[in-house]
């Protein structure tokens, strides 16, 4: 045993605590600058299978890497649009990410990313339409530190699959948005049903931030979606401008 | 050689059992109320757990002689976030799949009294081997609870084992319903205050060996 007075000395502690968070930081950033590289390449290749899983193309069974960037270059198109819905050569400032969906070269939906504040942390994750701008061709969730089995449940297939053929527009054609419920979609009135998915219990604020958040991403978007409801985006799309 | 073995034995026994931390420490709570709606989550998080509790004893302990005890806590908490800061970026590039699954956990791991418990309580005052293993036998415990708790959670608030449904569809056709008050968090309190009560019931444990 060493002297336990010499141990606690001032001039240990200093020294101790000194060395320690050299060490520690040290471990931290060579961990996370070392391995930037893996963790990048994976994290591009999980946002594709959530792109590709927004438009139903991959389900809960994950094919494998090759067969993903495939899929991904034969059906996707990301391009950036700007605030009126036009597509841009060059990224500007205040310029929107945005992905098409295409069968053939024939544009199937629009995937929108979605990028809001959770009750823990950022929730990202893909919100794909149909070609008439309202109807929602899927979800998925890319990202989020959720409370596992509750929040966290947004990234699973049941709470996901529910946004399916849900409507942002209202029988008068108004942009509703759609959101989450709190509880289940059947008790809610008739004229509501198109427009929420079934809540998480216990997890009434992760929906309400989602919730939030998709209608602020979409009135983002919503020239866009205003755009293919009167079928503008595609023919102008089809001729040339294409991302450099 | 052999009486060392028991030894361990002993210890990893002792916080399996007998000085489980969730029924008889009272410590990690605050988690184990979130991760036990579903048997999987509950499960990844012992696993979790388990070897954050086990490693961080066995580094504090060879460190114990260093570690000058006015500044005890900060540098135990310092090493416990550190190692699994760093075992959550090498996942991130080796074991993606196995990350997304984990790196939620991690906020919850690190803040978990278990682990800092364990680090004060015993790895301070004994040695390295000794640690690891009162961390694995700690982390075991911790686990038996949370399984326990979630099986009765997912169980009763949602018909389910493992995400299987196993309540029969006629069950809630004659007007059976699941307890809505076992998914939030209010529910997990009820089961693990009659867990508590029902372990410091049984015989192995009384309030004359504490």
């Amino acid at each position: 045993m060493s002297d336990p007075t010499d141990k606690n000395s001032k001039k240990n502690v200093i020294v101790f605590s000194l060395i320690l968070s050299v060490i520690c930081s040290l471990l931290i950033t060579v961990s996370a600058v070392g391995l930037k590289d893996f963790q990048d390449a994976n994290m591009k290749l999980d946002k594709r299978i959530n792109i590709l899983k927004a438009v139903n193309l991959i389900t809960e069974n994950k094919p494998g890497k090759t067969q993903i960037n495939n899929l991904y270059e034969q059906h996707i198109k990301e391009v950036v649009v700007d605030r009126h819905g036009e597509i841009l050569d060059t990224p500007a400032s205040d310029s929107l990410q945005l992905y098409f969906y295409q069968e053939k070269e024939q544009i199937k939906g629009y995937i929108i990313p979605i990028n809001t504040q959770g009750l823990w942390g950022k929730i990202q994750g893909y919100l794909a339409f149909e070609t008439d701008g309202q109807t929602v061709l899927g979800f998925s969730v890319f990202s989020h530190s959720e409370t596992p089995g509750l929040g966290g449940e947004i990234e699973s297939a049941w709470f996901t699959k529910n946004f399916e053929g849900k409507k942002i527009l209202n029988s008068q054609d108004k942009f509703v948005s759609v959101g989450v419920a709190k509880g289940k979609v059947s008790n809610l009135p008739e004229d509501k049903r198109a427009h929420f998915v079934d809540g998480i219990s216990g997890a009434t604020l992760t929906g309400n931030y989602l919730s939030e958040g998709i209608e602020k991403t979409l009135i983002k978007y919503d020239k866009i979606s205003v755009s293919f409801r009167q079928k503008q985006l595609k023919p102008k799309n089809m001729n040339t401008k294409a991302k450099p | 050689m052999s009486q060392e073995n028991t030894n361990y034995l002993e210890i990893v026994t002792k916080g399996i059992w007998k000085e489980n931390p969730v029924a008889y420490q009272v410590l990690g709570i605050c988690s184990a109320l979130a991760v036990t709606v579903k048997m999987s989550t509950a499960i990844v998080m012992g696993i979790a757990l388990t070897l954050v509790t086990a490693f961080s004893g066995l580094l504090i302990s060879s460190l114990r002689k260093r570690i000058p005890s006015n500044i005890r806590i900060i540098a135990e908490l310092a090493i416990i976030a550190s190692m699994v800061i760093v075992i959550d970026q090498v996942l991130k590039a080796f074991f993606y799949d196995i990350s997304k699954q984990l790196s939620i956990f991690v906020g919850l791991i690190i803040t978990n009294c278990i682990v800092l418990g364990r680090a004060e309580a015993f790895a301070l005052a004994n040695k390295p081997l000794a640690s690891f293993f009162d961390g694995i036998g700690n982390g075991l415990g911790y686990s038996l609870v949370l399984v326990s708790v979630a099986f009765l959670r997912e169980l009763l608030g949602s018909g389910k084992f493992f995400g299987f449904t196993i309540i029969p569809q006629a069950a809630y056709d004659i007007g059976y319903q699941n307890m809505g008050l076992m998914v939030l968090a209010p529910g997990a309190f009820f089961i693990i205050g009659l867990l508590v009560w029902l372990k410091n019931s049984l015989p192995g444990i009384s309030k004359e060996e504490r």
